[in-house]
């Protein structure tokens, strides 16, 4: 226990050294501006990109046959994180007219290419799992929670 | 319409068991950012009480490669988990004053640690890109919510270290941890979910890092940069951008090493003509992308000897470009004294490019990219 209050006490004062050192090298208003972003991550994350990571979920669970379901999450979780984080280069919006070197990449081509390797696969998986299912059914009559996967 | 509460969300998915499997290898990646960003803050530092190392002179190279790695790989794993603990938002506050005030501490931490992380992380994404869609200072504000999320992150550790002992110690299908109604099987199982994560994080990693890992090159298909460029190696900032196309190409530069009232001026003819040495140094940028290079030039030890100035001396390296926050960056002693140290002219044997630099630039052992100034036409030996 007194571990845990010593560990406690350090991440606060961590926090707080960060806290004065954010409020302390920067003018009012590039402070605000520092508030605005803290804020709006987390804000996006649980009014927006959970309820629809949530919705899509369900919508899959009721569009998708079964055997399509575990290929299809893999393939959200996989796409859908590469792709948010890969937003600044797919709007190319740091791109400068005098640096060739910069965002020098096809990243429309690129991001397709992935997203094509993550369809592929998907589908490859559902029509494996689709199979094996067809052929598991025959020797099988109960269908244990465990085949549910 | 009634608000959700954290009994509507039934997948077994969101268990602790999965939580604080992911957790721990995201508590891994923000470790390694943080300590890969207090070894870049600090070379960057202009006065160091503990001279920054030259050795290894791909320290910096992997450390701040590392950096953006560990930030990019951390993304999906912060997703995932924050997925497995979502229906805790909508958990309903507990009665009794005293319950109140320790679940609301506990809220206001958590906020602050997943504000701080995703902050982390997105601005970290867009300064790689050399994306700036803010008005603050971006090195100032990212290392002073580094210690606002490692202070978060220790406390929440601290916080919830039985459930993450006991989730740890047991099978991750064990339903010890769960709330009672997260009993529906997913589309997947628990291991499936962590592998998916894991899958995730390093598709995350292949698709971007070839700009600092040479082997990926062809692989990472959303790499910021190819890593092409004039001579093999890209460039961060243009001679256009410094405005020193004029200065640089200009017939009358000169470099002038200054000590104690001595001054030498040289031109790049004159530079050309002394003994020239040939060194391979990375040059590794602070937005993570990094390029192996040979570089051949006069070493910056000679020309101060030029002036007579002893060893142990600061040097402070005035480049052409008229503005910007490192136009004449310090070079602390130990490296202005290291034999590699070069004031170069070509790069992979030809004339360095404007952009590179041309007539001539700092490059020296295990030290960020925006500290080996381009275009330099002045070396100040501090007393």
């Amino acid at each position: 226990m007194t571990a845990r209050l010593v560990t406690g006490a350090t991440g606060l004062l961590l926090g707080a050294y960060g806290a004065w050192l954010l409020l302390s090298r920067q003018d009012s208003e590039r402070l605000r501006d520092a508030g605005v972003w803290f804020v709006s991550g987390v804000v996006l994350h649980d009014a927006l990109l959970a309820p629809l990571v949530i919705a899509l979920a369900a919508l899959g669970a009721r569009l998708l046959p079964r055997p399509a379901r575990a290929p299809a999450t893999v393939g959200l979780v996989v796409l859908g994180s590469v792709t948010l984080l890969a937003v600044p280069v797919l709007g190319r919006f740091g791109a400068r007219a005098d640096n060739a070197t910069l965002l020098d990449r096809s990243y429309t081509a690129g991001w397709l290419l992935l997203a094509g390797l993550v369809l592929t696969s998907v589908v490859v998986a559902t029509v494996v799992r689709a199979r094996r299912r067809s052929t598991g059914a025959e020797g099988r009559s109960t269908d244990g929670p465990s085949a549910r996967r | 319409m009634r608000p959700p509460a954290d009994t509507d969300f039934t997948s077994r998915l969101r268990s602790a068991a999965v939580t604080a499997r992911i957790g721990l290898w995201l508590g891994i990646c923000f470790a390694v950012a943080f300590v890969t960003g207090l070894i870049s803050h600090y070379a960057q530092v202009p006065d160091q009480p503990v001279p920054f190392p030259t050795n290894p002179s791909w320290g910096y190279r992997v450390t701040q490669g590392l950096h953006v790695t560990s930030g990019t790989a951390a993304v999906p794993l912060l997703l995932v988990k924050l997925w497995t603990v979502y229906p805790r938002l909508f958990k309903r506050p507990p009665r009794g004053l005293r319950r109140l005030a320790v679940e609301a501490a506990e809220r206001a931490s958590i906020g602050v640690l997943v504000a701080a992380a995703v902050f982390q992380l997105a601005s970290g994404l867009a300064n790689s890109a050399q994306w700036y869609p803010w008005a603050f200072s971006f090195r100032s504000t990212h290392y002073a919510v580094a210690w606002i999320a490692i202070g978060a992150l220790v406390l929440h550790v601290a916080v919830k270290l039985p459930v993450i002992r006991r989730a740890l110690a047991t099978d991750v299908d064990s339903t010890e941890q769960d709330r009672p109604t997260a009993t529906e099987p997913g589309a997947l199982s628990r291991r499936g979910l962590l592998r998916t994560t894991w899958l995730a994080a390093g598709v995350a990693v292949l698709a971007t890092a070839g700009g600092t890992v040479p082997l990926l090159r062809r692989v990472s298909v959303l790499g910021v940069r190819s890593g092409d460029g004039p001579a093999g190696v890209p460039i961060n900032k243009s001679a256009r951008a410094a405005g020193v196309t004029a200065t640089a190409t200009s017939p009358s530069y000169r470099l002038t090493v200054a000590y104690a009232g001595r001054e030498v001026s040289l031109s790049r003819d004159d530079l050309a003509a002394l003994p020239q040495a040939t060194e391979s140094l990375p040059i590794a940028c602070v937005e993570g992308w990094s390029a192996g290079a040979t570089w051949t030039g006069v070493r910056v030890r000679d020309l101060l000897d030029l002036v007579d100035a002893p060893p142990g001396h600061d040097v402070r390296v005035v480049s052409l470009q008229e503005s910007g926050p490192f136009r004449e960056p310090v070079l602390q002693s130990n490296f202005a004294d290291d034999d590699r140290t070069l004031l170069a002219l070509e790069l992979h044997g030809e004339t360095l490019a404007i952009d590179h630099g041309y007539p001539c630039r700092l490059i020296a052992p295990d030290r960020p990219g925006v500290l080996q100034t381009k275009w330099v036409h002045r070396l100040e030996v501090q007393a």
